[in-house]
């Protein structure tokens, strides 16, 4: 059980007319190799709740495991370095993060921070911006110079080259073009069923939770609303209303067709299955 | 972080709060006057138990004081060490080998300490009850009279109002920015000199870059609006002293001519 959360609250700004409480009482189990979505509303703390994996932030109540960590509520943890190469975070707006003069530096500053050595962290980089789709002519130019997207690209390509266990993806699509996306989307996806990291990744797009996740956590005002597989959770109609979450276009066409007559079954996965199913059956009537 | 409370408009519902921008800033002058007044620890006291009895009005918590402070704590420790080294009067306290701590430094820094925490809690009864906007006002109808000898009132007031706007904003990028790097395995604590150099070099960087962007942003969004500098501009509100207005100054009169007396006849 790599990742679980106990009863974990936590308050900005404590104390202050500012005070917010972002997390209220979160009980979560995340199972190790699977890739999990979260999603949820704009301002309902997914991105507090993901930055406690790594101990960015610390819980006020409450109980983390992570890997062989604890991290309990009032204790001051110590040397989380260790835990930090294990979990990468990749932040919402990462490409803020860029500093060094070449995008390769920038790349290979993680693993160096995490002691290998400096060939090997370059030849990580190098293997990490190939992951992502930056070829040799990146290598040398200023992260400056880039546009957002492939700023973007070198932001996550800095976590990847850390090699870490859990992959944790802050809205990592946003802004960038759609090929751009699915391209991403593909190569998290590798990451996890390939490599098998567990994969924890902050969307708004049910597309993506639809075509790439195993299960989906639902926060809302600071709690868990609902966990569970993403596939089972899309076919409930009713409880997506409930959730206030429309679902993906497959499904909204396939409840469409079959409330006007077809009878497509729940295992179609893709467009172009659908496609073949409703051709079949327009034969097998004609 | 997010804990950094220098300089940070806390929106509650005071008296102090209501009162004319314009006045508080000549009350936060005086104070600040009276604090510069030799009026030993006695004076000191005074303003103390003065202002405490403001921030308490203001509905601010010490602790938001105390942690306006903290960062100045550094700042202390490194005084002390230079005046421990410099200072020579007053009683022998210990000595360690060849090198004797005398009282007077120690005196000395705790002299520093009382007036920086005196400037703290003065200078946040006044940034933290006076929205930026009113702010800014302030400070042009106070610089107002200047304006016929040529001083630009309205661009310094604009620009420190936007200086101290942004004060917060950069704590908190620079905060993110930490988090990010410290995702990567930027050790902000432990680590050799060299990779200290690293951890800020990988934090100063990106603030820059941010801070540059975001002057840019501001100061399109402020032009796509026309703002123009030095054209006439109407205003939404106007500033109007009231009874308190005038007891705050009154008050803060008081407590300069207390410590100018102070002084003399101690
Ligand atoms: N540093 C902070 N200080 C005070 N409040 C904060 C801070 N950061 C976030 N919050 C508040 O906590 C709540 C949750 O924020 P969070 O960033 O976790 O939301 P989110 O679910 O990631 O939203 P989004 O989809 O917009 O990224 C928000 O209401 C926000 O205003
Ligand atoms: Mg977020």
């Amino acid at each position: 059980m790599p990742i679980q959360f106990e009863n974990v609250s936590h308050v900005y700004s404590a104390g202050t007319p500012y005070q917010y409480q972002a997390l209220k009482g979160i009980n979560l189990k995340i199972a190790e190799g699977k890739m999990t979505a979260v999603i949820g509303e704009t301002g309902s703390g997914k991105s507090t709740l993901v930055q406690h994996l790594n101990a960015l932030l610390l819980p006020d109540e409450g109980k983390i495991r992570i890997l062989d960590r604890v991290i309990v509520a009032g204790e001051k943890p110590k040397k989380l370095k260790s835990l930090r190469g294990k979990v990468g975070l990749v932040f919402q707006f990462p490409e803020y993060q860029l500093f060094e003069e070449t995008v390769i530096k920038d790349v290979a500053f993680g693993p160096k921070n995490f002691g290998v050595s400096e060939q090997e962290a370059v030849l990580k980089a190098k293997q990490a911006l190939h992951l992502v789709g930056l070829g040799e002519e990146f290598f040398e130019k200023s992260p400056l110079e880039l546009s957002g997207g492939q700023k973007r690209r070198v932001a996550i390509a800095g976590i990847l080259a850390m090699d870490p266990k859990v992959l944790v993806l802050d809205e990592p699509t946003a802004g960038l073009d759609p090929a751009g996306t699915k391209m991403m989307m593909r190569l998290f996806e590798r990451l996890n069923k390939e490599m098998h990291k567990t994969v924890l990744i902050v969307t708004h797009d049910m597309e993506q939770v639809f075509a790439y996740c195993d299960d989906v956590v639902i926060v809302a005002d600071g709690k868990i609303r609902m966990h569970g597989p993403a596939k089972k959770f899309f076919e409930d109609s009713r409880l997506c209303k409930e959730m206030n979450i429309l679902p993906p276009a497959l499904i909204r066409t396939r409840d469409a067709l079959n409330q006007n007559g077809f009878e497509i079954p729940s295992d179609i996965a893709d467009i172009h299955a659908l496609a073949k199913e409703i051709r079949k059956q327009v034969k097998r009537h004609g | 972080m997010g804990n950094f409370t220098l300089g940070r408009y806390m929106p509650l519902d005071s008296p102090i709060h209501k009162m004319d921008p314009r006045m508080k800033i000549i009350a936060m002058l005086l104070m600040l006057i009276s604090i510069f007044i030799n009026a030993g620890w006695i004076g000191y006291g005074i303003i103390f138990v003065v202002m405490s009895c403001v921030i308490m009005t203001a509905k601010l918590s010490f602790r938001f004081i105390w942690k306006a402070m903290k960062p100045m704590l550094f700042m202390l420790c490194f005084l002390l060490v230079i005046n421990a080294l410099v200072v020579t009067t007053g009683v022998p306290l210990f000595t360690i080998g060849s090198f004797t701590l005398y009282s007077g430094a120690v005196m000395q820094t705790l002299y520093i300490a009382v007036r920086l925490l005196l400037m703290i809690m003065i200078t946040t009864c006044l940034t933290a009850t006076t929205k930026p906007m009113d702010m800014t006002l302030g400070i042009e109808d106070l610089l107002g009279p200047l304006k016929k000898i040529g001083v630009p009132a309205h661009e310094i007031a604009m620009l420190i109002s936007i200086a101290l706007r942004f004060i917060p904003d950069l704590i908190d990028e620079t905060q993110r920015i930490m988090k990010a790097q410290q995702s990567r395995g930027v050790d902000m604590q432990e680590g050799t000199i060299k990779e200290k150099v690293g951890a800020i070099l990988s934090l100063i960087v990106p603030l820059f870059v941010s801070a540059f962007q975001r002057a840019e942003d501001l100061a399109n969004a402020m032009e796509a609006r026309g703002y123009a500098p030095g054209e006439p501009r109407t205003r939404y509100r106007t500033l109007k002293f009231h009874a308190r207005d005038y007891i705050l100054l009154g008050g803060s009169l008081c407590i300069l001519v207390t410590m100018i007396g102070v002084s003399i006849l101690l």
